[in-house]
């Protein structure tokens, strides 16, 4: 105990007042006396720093002290202090304290100094709600806690202390300057529940990026922010990305945010939450495209499932459940996708680049709207996925008009079964290359469907069938194979029948020629035969169409019944007055030599009297003329 | 013309055969149907036209499946034109499956049911292993017999199945495609363990049958002859021997004999003609279509005659399927 400092000491506490030590304390401590002169102004305010105290001496008839200084001292513990009621103020920086007990009494205590110390661990603060200043930088903090009942405190300063993480902060509703300067911070959390925070100071921590500063977007009240000396900060877009996190902020490490500035961290933030909404809309977008695919191959299973023949392998339709939805993500993830321009649940029609692809039946509507002349000219492939062949066959020849430049079609899952349905392709009238996948359509596994394909499609001119060029070979084989069904087929089926099989142009062709040659009836073979040159090659093939469905309806099918039975009684009717017109015929013929010979002979016999038959004729003339 | 009908008619019982008031019948049916077609064309020219293919057996190309099964000589017919169109493939000596020769025949008749080439690769494939390929020839002699007897092949099904069962076969059977009878079990086993049934037993329920049985059915000699050579008969095994049987081909008449089914030499020149054509024609593959490249209209080349030049104007209507050689 150095007494000889305190016998310096010099109170400066109001005028005139003295106060004089003793040195006989029964515990030892020194206690501070003033005059009894001065007990009448009770001091307000006692400086005892820089007296190498290793305790706080208990001060008596101190009880209207307002301010108590004990910087610079030795102190390891605040003792002594709790009757203080009214001390407002008190400084115990740069001592030796490593626990903050013994000021849980001091009730009315305004601004605490601990700074400097070698605190660990906030504490005994729960009564001190009218604190307003809390100081406790230079310590061994490493948490921050204990801190919820300070409702009033208004600025904390807990720099350089060992604090990794900024949470614990709720409860102080007054709370306007936070320093946490020179600690170990990584992440910030909670500081959007402090309302009226202005300052944040967190220079020289660990702070790596803004994410771990993702609640300071949300304060309102904070304009001012340090994080220089951060790792953050050393970063290229490091003050940007500052301002979009704070939007509000007005002075970033110790500098001023100019208006400029602000506005362009306002417009990359409209950008950022711009571009994740575009990203959260395409994701969106994606699923829907998705989910529209998958239940247009849901949808196909069961229509395929009921189409299926009975003869075919069983075996087909129970794979195919498992088989199909799972292979069309695969497939679907690969597809790009591209501008989407009808989307159902059930049904997608999207645009690729030159690709249109369409998905489900409610797809096919798509290819009646209004095609824009440059979009429809840059579509050169066109896909089918998941619809039936027949349903497709009504808009093949639209789409050649509709589309111009096509040159590719694609069918994958659309139950093509049959030879007849690959002539319903020719009313695309031109086309370069033709995939129909194996996947879905059973007509490839028929050996012969690729050679009736060029074959029928010959005017096509076809580059690739199923990506497979199609050679002189396969033409020639082609030919040799249908050749004389196509021949057959065009000579020998009579003209009236032909009539009414071809489309409207080659028919009226067929009329014209009819008429122009005049042919009487009975065509003689090789007439007959002739059918195929006068209408061109293409005859042959162009007799095999695959009509679109719609031409048998149920009235037409009654009506058409009703008149074949009508028709059959007036044919009846027609045949028995022509076979007792011939039979009269017959036997007129056979009777007639022996009517006629009786016919002779009566006139003979009447002619054998001459004058007398004169005579009767005359007669007969006469009455008649009455 | 009218004559020439006049004639068929008189000659009634002939009448009936050849089912002369059926094709009238259809004549005017499908002359009603497409009215306007046909006035145009001239109607005494299409009785005339009609009435030659019914002759010549061209008249079931592209009908529809009811009109071909109607009458046995439209079923020949149709048997016929089946052979002269796909001989090529079966001369090419592909095997094909069953599903592709239904398909085949949908070229010509577009509802011709698979039911029925179901039934016949049945026979070819003795009723086992269903999607087997078989051979030209072999499909379209069974075809022939399962198409043109396939009433007379239901009642003897029937019949068949009747004798398995072990009905006794005395009973007059009546032949109805829905007669099975419940019997005891122990008849059917013993049945059962000898394959088919008893060659004589079979044969003379197939000729009551045939009795009064109104539909086509092959010769009772032939089936006769066909019985005699085995002691026991299965269904199939009696059915491929009726295909089998020459003069019951010959008697059907719509095809050859089997050694000569793929012989014709005046169809293969036309198709070498076909070929040749093709061959030298300029649209081949690699050269013209460049994608984009909308075709030009056509312009009538000055050295054609007026007749052509008339043609082709009729062409350019809208109809670019064609791809006349010399115009390129």
């Amino acid at each position: 105990m150095k007494n000889a400092f305190l016998n310096k000491c010099v109170f400066v506490t109001g005028p005139g007042d003295a106060i004089t030590l003793s040195e006989n304390s029964p515990s030892g401590f020194p206690i501070a006396f003033r005059s009894c002169d001065d007990c009448a102004l009770s001091p307000e305010r006692i400086d005892l720093d820089r007296r190498c105290l290793e305790e706080c001496h208990l001060l008596e008839g101190m009880g209207r002290l307002r301010l108590l200084n004990f910087q610079h001292n030795l102190i390891t513990h605040i003792h002594n202090l709790s009757h203080l009621r009214h001390l407002a103020f008190l400084d115990l920086y740069d001592n030796h304290i490593s626990q903050m007990s013994g000021i849980s009494a001091l009730a009315s205590l305004r601004v605490l100094m601990l700074g400097k110390n070698r605190i660990q661990r906030t504490c005994s603060l729960d009564n001190l709600t009218k604190l307003d200043i809390l100081d406790l930088h230079g310590n061994q903090i490493s948490q921050i806690g204990n801190l919820s009942h300070l409702s009033e405190l208004r600025v904390l300063n807990l720099a350089g202390n060992c604090i990794s993480r900024v949470d614990n902060l709720q409860g102080l509703d007054s709370l306007t300057e936070l320093n946490l300067r020179r600690n170990c911070i990584s992440t910030v959390t909670e500081v959007d529940q402090l309302p009226c925070l202005q300052r944040l100071f967190l220079s020289c921590n660990s702070i790596t990026s803004f994410d771990e500063l993702a609640c300071l977007g949300e304060s309102c009240s904070l304009y001012e922010l340090t994080l220089d000396g951060n790792p953050v900060a050393l970063e290229t877009w490091y003050k940007q990305a500052a301002l979009r996190c704070v939007l509000q902020l007005r002075q970033l490490d110790m500098k001023r945010v100019t208006e400029e500035e602000r506005r362009m961290a306002c417009v990359m933030a409209r950008k950022e939450d711009e571009k994740k909404r575009e990203s959260h809309k395409q994701a969106m977008h994606k699923e829907k495209r998705r989910l529209a695919i998958r239940n247009a191959a849901l949808q196909w299973e069961g229509v395929r499932a009921c189409l299926e023949h009975p003869a075919q392998n069983g075996a087909k339709e129970e794979v195919s459940p498992e088989a199909s939805p799972a292979h069309s993500p695969a497939q679907t993830n690969g597809l790009g996708g591209g501008a989407s321009l009808s989307l159902s649940d059930s049904h997608l029609a999207e645009l690729d680049g030159e690709t249109l692809r369409l998905f489900g039946l409610g797809a096919l509507e798509a290819l009646e709207r209004g095609w824009g002349v440059q979009t429809a000219g840059a579509v050169t492939v066109i896909a089918f996925r998941y619809i039936h062949f027949d349903a497709i066959v009504p808009t093949l020849p639209r789409i050649r008009v509709k589309f111009p430049n096509l040159s590719h079609l694609i069918f994958l899952e659309t139950n093509v079964s049959r030879l007849p349905q690959l002539a319903a392709l020719a009313q695309v009238r031109r086309l370069d290359q033709l995939t129909i996948h194996p996947e879905g359509n059973p007509v490839v596994s028929l050996s012969l469907w690729r050679s009736f394909l060029i074959y029928r499609l010959h005017h096509f001119n076809l580059h690739k069938i199923n990506n497979l060029e199609v050679t002189m070979n396969d033409v020639i084989s082609a030919e040799r194979l249908f050749g004389t069904l196509g021949h057959i087929a065009a000579t020998e089926t009579p003209r009236c029948r032909l009539l009414v099989l071809l489309e409207e142009s080659r028919k009226r062709q067929l009329q014209f020629l009819l008429e122009g040659r005049g042919r009487r009836a009975g065509l003689s073979p090789e007439e007959l035969r002739d059918n195929g040159k006068l209408l061109g090659e293409g005859l042959s093939r162009a007799l095999f169409n695959y009509p679109s469905r719609d031409c048998c309806s149920e009235g037409a099918m009654e009506s058409s019944s009703e008149r074949r039975a009508v028709m059959e009684q007036y044919i009846q009717a027609q045949v028995q007055r022509a076979s007792d017109t011939n039979l009269k015929g017959e036997s007129l013929h056979k009777l007639w030599p022996s009517m006629f010979m009786e016919m002779v002979r009566d006139y003979v016999l009447e002619m054998r009297d001459r004058p007398t038959f004169r005579q009767a004729c005359l007669n007969r003339l006469s009455t008649q003329g009455k | 013309m009218l004559k020439n009908s006049l004639q068929l008619l008189t000659l009634s019982p002939l009448a009936a055969e050849t089912n002369v008031l059926f094709y009238l019948n259809d004549a005017v049916t499908q002359l009603l149907e497409h009215k306007e077609e046909y006035t145009q064309f001239g109607i005494v020219r299409y009785f005339a036209e009609y009435f030659s293919s019914v002759k010549n057996g061209n008249h079931v190309l592209f009908r529809e499946f009811g009109y071909i099964k109607a009458t046995a000589h439209n079923r020949a017919s149709f048997i016929r034109v089946l052979w002269r169109c796909f001989r090529q493939i079966g001369k090419n000596g592909d095997l094909l499956a069953m599903l592709e020769y239904s398909s085949l025949l949908q070229l010509l008749c577009p509802d011709f049911p698979v039911e029925m080439v179901q039934h016949a690769a049945r026979i070819v494939l003795m009723d086992d292993a269903m999607d087997c390929l078989m051979s030209f020839s072999d499909f379209l002699f069974s075809f022939q017999i399962q198409f043109y007897f396939e009433e007379f092949l239901e009642s003897i099904a029937a019949i068949y199945q009747d004798l398995l069962s072990g009905k006794s076969p005395n009973t007059v059977i009546v032949p109805t495609s829905t007669s099975v009878e419940q019997l005891p079990q122990v008849a059917t086993e013993e049945t059962e363990a000898q394959e088919g049934v008893d060659s004589s037993v079979f044969g003379e329920c197939i000729e009551v049958l045939c009795e009064r049985f109104k539909h086509n059915h092959p010769s009772t000699s032939a089936i006769r002859e066909v019985l005699e050579l085995t002691q026991r008969v299965t269904f199939y095994g009696f059915v491929m021997a009726l295909v089998r049987h020459e003069g019951i081909n010959q008697d059907i008449g719509a095809l050859p004999n089997k050694s000569e089914l793929l012989i014709d030499p005046e169809m293969d020149q036309e198709v070498e003609k076909l070929i040749a054509q093709i061959a030298i024609s300029p649209t081949s593959n690699s050269s013209s279509s460049v994608p984009g490249h909308k075709e030009p209209p056509r312009k009538a080349s000055p050295r054609k005659s007026l007749h052509h030049r008339k043609r082709i104007e009729m062409e350019s209507d809208g109809s670019t399927e064609e791809t006349d050689s010399s115009e390129n």
